[in-house]
């Protein structure tokens, strides 16, 4: 069991090794630092004060020299300019602090968008995040799960045919589309239910729900957390269902599952204590992989609920080529993808006794 | 005779302004402008039109949260500040020499007052007394000077100011001249100029002026260490999120007390749509700006609409280092295949007034109307084809959103229409402002600005910082370097005929419309639109 978390913090190393270096060699393409220094000085610069910002902003040189800096295994870079201030990687307040400060010695960078340290951008907004996901899994698991087992149970039933048609439908409307159905109909003070709603008096502010999450980041409420973690969720619900339901249907028409009807147990004990848990071993694994998944959806839920997660900070990591923080953001991605599937290949163990590891 | 005695000692053009107004000559806008950049104080300039300066609002009521949606950029050293919504965060505490106010005036804010000399080589700058820094410092005239030196660094990367005290710099135009910028007294610092420069006195008002204490660190974040003359400071400034001004305590504001305790800046993106649905459940008290179809909407929710009119203008630009766009005939047929009321109502929903193609407008003191053009859409495919051009694609390039989209797709379907081949491209913010000077033909919004020469010396000279048409013509910059040593608005006129009229017939511009500014408010909320969407938040409050 050791050797195997050993071996998956290898890999999980290694992934986060190739992963950075494709995005440092992304967002150093030459027209992408032109991007940065256009942002970074002013839009409207020439293109001789772009060039020299780019090499004065340490961005000259080669690309693997300046990613063995961010590693923190080359030197990080120093210059002095024509007015005779020193800027370097590794220069706070015009003083050279260390030779090698990449990500190694723990120093993250900076962000060029929030003028922050990484660290501080990537773990306040991982933190907003993970409040998101956390409402989002107690949503979606249970009733995920409940939908699951009650269509799988009686495969072909009526309560399978409705509530099938429910899971198809939600997880075939991609986020972005039932984000703004859902606006529409219950955030909107001129459309949908609000406006109804409101004239009968069974709300007292105009509109039902908040169509923005922004307030949420101070204070989760009902009110501005809803609509976001609904759109994540019943794509979810309807996906999770669906594997709940088939693996249902599969344990229903096990022997031991007959034989348990034979001797005269009730429908209810053998959906219970014997069917249950060996359906939940193959939603288990879904489940798990929610949460990779989850951090990709929170990108689009977060940007159109204006949300200040992580999944937002990426946009603007992405849209304004804020070198560390990609970065920063890639390895925080590796280590969710990589931990979420340790975690769920333990689980396993417990859940199934036929599966071993190592 | 009262009225004679008190106009003596002032500026003689001002005077002469102000019979033209009487004679009917000149609007009381233009008068206002002209006669303040002149160095009349506001209530002089009304004066001398036989009316009283508008009073302030009924003293208004002290207190109150305001909250604006805006966008939430990272701040910089002002003088290189390339947003308005910039400066907007850092105007709570940093304040400017002079303020140019939605009624086209200007107004001394850390200068009692000013006056130029005939030729406006010179300008005299009265310091004003009594204003302290909010850390207890006295404001003094050794402060603005040094704001000057700040401002004629051209070593600093992607200064916004270098280019604009030309007059004031060195002979490499690389730093302040010694000797252009002096203190005579306490209250007084004098400008020397090397040419005639009218623009001073809207520069000294732009945006990026914004007047810094001695110890601010250069390319620095003003909010680090907010020492400012303002009202307020900032509480919090989170990129992406949100800035929060809130009343410097202990702080005496030389201007008396500004009735908001705070200001919160809230950022949720620029979507237009959001802001319906912010202000639908009262999540925000005003927006920074409402444009296109959102105005009617906006307007159904019940909220007050202010409206800026302005010589902000969308400019569809041909640039002749193209192959495409370097033949004038091309370029002036092209120009002629648009009817710009079409533009107008379809592109803007009617939401402005029609351009002239020479980037002149009727509320720019010197504008001279020149005689209207005929557009010819049938003349496109033949000069096309005369160009050996029939066959060949034009691509025009615009953001991917809001009324520059709009418009760019009216005057590609108008082009279309007019057998042409067409390819409309739209690109996000993020990219299209990457090569804003370098597109063969693109749409580039351009914010208002004071006088006409402002944005044509910037725009359209072979040396223009902005010049993002190729355009090099000798002769308009001859007539540039001429109408920036006139003073006097209507001797700059016959000039503005001669820069006008080149403009215009090089082809470069279809320039439909010019765009009046909208932003909405709850009822209740006190704000106003200023043409350069500048935020006065003193002149603000709750009702």
């Amino acid at each position: 069991m050791l050797l195997f978390v050993i071996k998956r913090f290898g890999v999980m190393v290694l992934t986060a090794l190739a992963l950075t270096f494709v995005v440092f060699y992304l967002t150093n393409l030459p027209p992408n630092l032109e991007k940065l220094a256009r942002t970074e000085g002013s839009v409207r610069m020439t293109d001789q004060a772009v060039a020299d910002w780019i090499v004065q902003n340490g961005h000259g040189g080669s690309v693997f020299g300046r990613y063995a800096e961010w590693l923190g295994v080359a030197p990080g870079w120093a210059l002095t300019d024509e007015k005779g201030v020193l800027r370097g990687r590794c220069v706070t307040n015009q003083v050279q602090t260390a030779t090698y400060c990449g990500v190694l010695q723990g120093n993250w960078g900076t962000s060029t968008v929030f003028k922050k340290p990484v660290l501080d951008s990537v773990i306040e907004k991982l933190g907003q995040t993970a409040y998101l996901m956390a409402a989002v899994m107690l949503v979606m698991v249970p009733t995920s799960l409940l939908i699951g087992v009650m269509s799988g149970m009686r495969e072909g039933s009526k309560t399978d045919r409705v509530l099938s048609f429910f899971s198809i439908a939600t997880t075939a409307t991609p986020e972005y589309v039932s984000g703004v159905v859902l606006v529409a109909i219950f955030a909107s003070a001129t459309t949908g239910l609000s406006p109804i709603l409101a004239e009968w008096g069974w709300i007292d502010r105009k509109t039902l729900f908040l169509g923005t999450a922004t307030s949420a980041q101070d204070n989760i409420t009902f009110w501005n957390f809803t609509l976001p973690v609904m759109t994540i969720a019943t794509y979810g619900i309807g996906y999770i269902a669906r594997m709940t339901r088939a693996s249902m249907a599969e344990v229903m028409t096990a022997q031991y599952i007959r034989t348990a009807r034979l001797k005269g147990a009730t429908f209810r004990s053998v959906v219970l204590k014997h069917a249950l848990r060996n359906a939940l071993i193959a939603p288990f694994t879904v489940i798990m992989l929610q949460f990779p998944w989850l951090l990709n959806g929170v990108v689009i839920v977060e940007t159109l609920f204006n949300y200040k997660g992580f999944g937002w900070t990426l946009v603007q990591a992405a849209g304004n080529n804020d070198i560390d923080l990609l970065l920063g953001c890639a390895v925080v991605a590796v280590f969710v993808v990589l931990v979420t599937q340790l975690i769920s290949d333990i689980g396993y163990v417990f859940l199934n006794p036929r599966i071993r590891l190592a | 005779m009262k009225l004679f005695r008190s106009l003596s000692g002032l500026h003689p053009a001002a005077q002469m302004h102000a019979e033209e107004v009487r004679a009917g000559k000149l609007s009381r806008r233009e008068f206002l402008s002209r006669a303040t950049a002149l160095g009349v104080s506001t209530v002089a300039a009304y004066n001398m039109i036989g009316l009283a300066a508008p009073a302030m609002a009924q003293e208004a009521k002290v207190g109150g949260i305001l909250r604006c949606a805006m966008e939430v950029k990272a701040l910089k050293d002002p003088r290189t500040a390339d947003w308005p919504q910039i400066s907007n965060v850092y105007r709570g505490w940093l304040e400017y020499l002079i303020q140019y106010n939605p009624d086209g005036s200007f107004e001394g804010r850390l200068l009692e007052s000013w006056e130029a000399n005939a030729d406006a080589t010179e300008y005299t700058l009265k310091v004003r007394q009594g204003v302290t820094w909010n850390n207890g410092d006295a404001f003094t005239a050794e402060d603005v000077a040094r704001q000057f030196a700040r401002w004629c660094d051209a070593s600093v990367e992607g200064s916004a100011t270098a280019s604009r005290f030309l007059g004031l710099m060195d002979a490499e135009g690389k730093a302040l001249r010694e000797g252009a910028v002096t203190v005579v007294d306490a209250a007084t610092v004098k400008l020397t100029l090397t040419s005639s420069d009218v623009a001073v006195v809207p520069n000294l008002a732009d945006y990026p002026c914004a007047v810094v204490h001695s110890s601010f660190v250069d390319g620095s974040d003003p909010a680090a260490t907010p020492i400012g003359t303002g009202p307020y400071v900032p509480k919090e400034v989170s990129v992406g999120q949100r800035a929060i001004l809130v009343r410097a305590e202990g702080h005496t504001w030389w201007a008396g007390t500004a009735p908001l305790d705070e200001v919160h800046y809230i950022d949720f993106g620029t979507d237009a749509s959001a802001m319906v649905a912010l202000a639908g459940s009262d999540e925000i008290d005003t927006c920074y700006e409402t444009n296109g179809d959102f105005i009617s909407q906006m307007d159904a929710l019940g909220w007050k609409k202010l409206e800026a009119t302005t010589a902000a203008t969308t400019v569809f630009r041909m640039n002749s280092l193209s192959d495409t766009y370097k033949d004038k005939a091309v370029r002036q047929a092209i120009q002629l295949a648009i009817d710009p009321q079409a533009v107008l109502d379809i592109g803007l929903a009617g939401l402005g007034t029609l351009g002239e193609n020479h980037h002149a407008c009727s509320v720019h003191p010197e504008y001279f109307a020149l005689p209207k053009q005929t557009m010819n859409a049938a003349g496109l495919a033949a000069a096309l084809e005369a160009a050996g051009m029939a066959e060949t694609e034009l691509e025009l390039i615009s953001l991917d959103g809001g009324f520059e989209f709009d418009a760019s797709a009216n005057i590609a379907a108008q082009l279309t229409a007019a057998g042409a081949k067409v390819k409309h491209t739209a690109m996000p913010g993020s990219t299209f402002w990457n090569d804003w000077q370098k597109y063969p033909f693109s749409a580039t919004g351009w914010n208002h600005r004071p006088l006409a020469v402002q944005n044509m010396s910037l725009a359209y000279t072979s040396t223009g910082s902005w010049n993002e048409t190729g355009m090099a013509n000798p002769d308009f910059d001859a007539a540039m370097a001429r109408a920036l040593a006139l003073a006097d608005a209507d001797a700059r006129r016959a000039e503005m005929e001669t820069l006008e009229a080149i403009l215009q017939d090089e082809g470069y511009l279809i320039q439909p419309y010019w765009r009046s500014l909208f932003r909405h408010a709850k009822e209740g909320v006190n704000v106003d639109m200023h043409p350069s969407f500048e935020h006065h938040h003193y002149k603000w409050s709750l009702a």
